[in-house]
């Protein structure tokens, strides 16, 4: 399924990126501005996936929620030695080099190999970490395991779109291959026994086992070559005078053996801080953080939509000239194609998308993207809910003089409303659910915090249970404070 | 000679290629009572609603007032529109609104009387009609007849040269007829303009000015009351009153 996603969202942005290419690449290739433009504007946007100890994770420095990790040093040093400030901006790994390529991001970090593949869209800076691979298993059953041929029958979990992945489904026999988004949630499985073992970097490895006593490391004997097993940062393609740049700091942290000498080592007291107070509690200031963007994007997303409903439906209704007409196939056009597409896609275009022509905020992004969606489905509501009301009110009213416009507002529309309330309502608790597909994007509503305490805590149930309680909660009064409004509204 | 207020020319309309009304001409003088009988599905209302333009007539004239309203942009009908109250046999009156705030929409949102003055002649009008009591009502609570007496007043709100009824009783109680009836023939004492549609033939022996019996398209006969019931010229006609006087 990621696959496929990945596909149409590659697809959906080599056409968007082909339809402006004409002018910005070429020009792009030749006048190289791409340092000069970090400069001028004084930061250095780094992405990355922070659920992969200790290249980059989340933790909690000074009772704030921060992105630490070698990766995030390293992020620093080019910073530093370009002369920028450094920003960093979570996503979904799967997200992160159409991030770069639509220009929310600068440069990616993010334990990513440069595989030959990757090197055909993006550029990038020589190795700054060699590692190697190995595979997480339950403790009680280490001696089971030896390498990677030692799971015939079974299944084993790496990153989606990660090397680790590619390269399980190449190497091994007779072995299943299960991809998932975060390593936190690869760990969950192999603690519910769903997987044998979990494929990934050694020194992600070595923090996992470090923190967690139920599990184990045993060498995986992958077959690869440098690449596969290196880390190097990726930039936009093209951008040669930022990626010089960003070389000289590379090397030095190669020469010097920064990594392992400062990097990794102090990544490491983080996760130590990490794992003192994994009590749920801890993080509710995690988890009101979630509360309020998911608030925030359904209220936001209901009103907008609901505008946009009213508009839609009464364009879908339009009669008379050539005009009206045009607007009415339009409007059923487009609420056919949101109500056909997935709204997980639809967040996507919205940001990497419409992001080729304005650079628009995750959170902005997301409420337009769930507003254009739910305007299509309000816009039905509406609609069903105008016919609904008979035809003798907009006679009486029209036969008063009163316009159409008029008639609309005061008659009809207050009477349709009534009798959609109850879909409209429908429609506000779908999306407090619905609105976690933005996490995709790294807005921190509920669903992207309780992956950040899932992976800062290495407990993956209890976060879990927690917005699965937190979400009943808020539907649950949602629906009641609807039905109160729904009873006073009952007066005819 | 005074000027007709509603001059109706070779007025046709059809639906769907069906013509329901054929060719009418007929006019209606200031101050007139006209009730218009004839058998269900004759147009009655087809041709009450072409009056205001509810329905577009597929050929001919309707002037009011001299004006023409089949050649008059939106804007202009709906002006011309609210001169000539309607209603209806449904009530159609606003469930989400008051009995005064029913009264009160058009004349603030069309006229923007303000809501002061609006309210004082709503207040008026329901004592009218005998429902000043209430006026904090909604719809749903009333009874028919107060229901039908409440949309005469919405209608009289607007102050109106000529007030249109289809069938303002068909759908009322037996017993709720006679109030509705009442307010309609105060009315017309009061000189107000009418075009009534209606099967009550008392009210038309003893109110209306003339009677136009109108079937197949046609006004067949265009008689005062007395002419009509006693000596119905037409076959038509004398088939009709023969079912309808049984
Ligand atoms: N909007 C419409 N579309 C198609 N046909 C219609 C429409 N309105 C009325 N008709 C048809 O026109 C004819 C006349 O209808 P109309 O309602 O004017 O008759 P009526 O004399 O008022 O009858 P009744 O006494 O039953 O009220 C009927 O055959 C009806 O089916
Ligand atoms: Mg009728």
């Amino acid at each position: 399924m990621k696959k496929k996603l990945l596909f149409m969202l590659a697809l959906v942005v080599t056409l968007l990126v082909g339809w402006g290419a004409t002018s910005t690449t070429t020009a792009q290739a030749a006048t190289d501005n791409s340092l000069a433009r970090v400069q001028k504007k004084g930061t250095l946007v780094m992405g990355t996936s922070p659920d992969y100890p200790p290249y980059e994770f989340q933790a909690t420095v000074h009772g704030k929620s921060q992105v630490v990790g070698m990766d995030v040093a390293v992020g620093q040093k080019i910073a530093k030695g370009l002369g920028v400030k450094l920003v960093v901006k979570s996503m979904s790994f799967d997200s992160l080099l159409v991030a770069l390529q639509t220009g929310k991001v600068d440069m990616v970090i993010s334990g990513m190999n440069p595989t030959p593949a990757r090197k055909k869209n993006v550029d990038f800076t020589h190795l700054y970490y060699q590692g190697g691979y190995s595979i997480v298993v339950n403790k009680s059953e280490k001696g089971l395991y030896k390498d990677k041929d030692s799971f015939k029958g079974k299944t084993i979990g790496a990153q989606t779109g990660s090397t680790m992945y590619n390269e399980s489904k190449k190497q091994t026999t007779n072995t299943k291959v299960k991809g998932m988004t975060s390593v936190s949630d690869l760990i969950l499985a192999l603690q519910s026994h769903k997987l044998a073992g979990v494929a990934m970097e050694k020194p992600s490895a070595q923090a996992y086992v470090a923190n967690n006593k139920q599990l184990a490391m045993i060498p995986s004997h992958f077959n690869l070559s440098a690449s596969d097993t290196s880390a190097a940062v990726a930039f936009k393609k093209g951008s040669s005078s930022l990626v010089t740049a960003a070389n000289k700091s590379v090397d030095q942290i190669r020469k010097q053996d920064l990594v392992n000498k400062d990097y990794l080592p102090a990544a490491g007291k983080y996760l130590k801080t990490n794992t003192v107070n994994t009590s749920m509690w801890h993080y509710w200031k995690a988890f009101l953080t979630g509360i309020k963007y998911t608030l925030i994007i359904t209220v936001c997303s209901v009103f907008f939509g609901f505008i946009l409903g009213v508009l839609l439906s009464l364009a879908r209704m339009a009669q008379g000239g050539v005009f009206k007409t045009a607007l009415r196939w339009l409007a059923t056009a487009y609420v056919e194609f949101i109500r056909g597409t997935p709204m997980m896609v639809q967040v996507m275009f919205v940001y990497f998308g419409l992001g080729l022509i304005v650079n628009l905020p995750a959170l902005t992004s997301g409420i337009i993207a769930i507003s254009l969606n739910s305007g299509a489905y309000i816009a039905e509501y509406i609609r069903g809910g105008i016919n609904s009301v008979d035809d003798g009110q907009t006679e009486a009213a029209r036969s008063l003089g009163l316009t159409n416009t008029a008639t609309l507002r005061y008659v009809v529309l207050p009477q349709a409303l009534k009798n959609i309330w109850p879909s409209l309502g429908n429609e506000f608790i779908t999306l407090i659910k619905d609105s976690s597909i933005v996490s995709i994007i790294g807005v921190s509503e509920l669903i992207f915090q309780s992956n950040i305490v899932r992976s800062d805590t290495y407990r993956g149930v209890a976060p879990i249970a927690v917005i699965m309680v937190l979400y009943f909660i808020m539907t649950f009064t949602a629906s009641r404070i609807l039905n109160y409004f729904e009873r006073r509204m009952q007066h005819d | 000679m005074t000027k007709p207020i509603i001059e109706v020319k070779n007025l046709a309309k059809e639906f769907d290629g069906n013509p329901v009304l054929k060719d009418i001409t007929e006019q209606v003088n200031p101050g007139q009572v006209i009730v218009v009988i004839g058998p269900s599905g004759s147009g009655k209302s087809t041709f009450l609603r072409c009056l205001n333009l509810l329905e577009t007539p597929t050929s001919g004239q309707v002037a009011f007032d001299g004006q023409d309203l089949t050649t008059l942009d939106t804007k202009r009908v709906n002006e011309l529109r609210e001169q000539m109250g309607m209603v209806f046999q449904g009530f159609n009156l606003f469930p989400n609104m008051s009995v005064l705030e029913n009264i009160k929409l058009a004349p603030m949102k069309v006229k923007g009387v303000s809501d002061a003055d609006a309210t004082k002649r709503a207040h008026e009008l329901l004592q009218q009609v005998n429902l000043d009591d209430h006026a904090d009502a909604f719809p749903s609570s009333l009874s028919g007849g107060q229901k039908q007496r409440v949309a005469i007043a919405r209608a009289l709100a607007m102050d109106p040269k000529v007030m249109l009824f289809d069938e303002p009783t068909s759908a009322l109680d037996p017993e709720m007829v006679g109030e509705v009836l009442n307010v309609m023939q105060d009315l017309a004492t009061q000189g107000m303009t009418m075009v009534v549609v209606t099967h009550e033939m008392g009210f038309a022996k003893s109110v209306a000015d003339r009677i136009w019996f109108m079937a197949d398209g046609y006004i067949q006969e265009n008689s005062t009351p007395d002419d009509f019931f006693a000596h119905p010229q037409t076959e038509r006609a004398q088939d009709f009153l023969s079912k309808i006087l049984m």
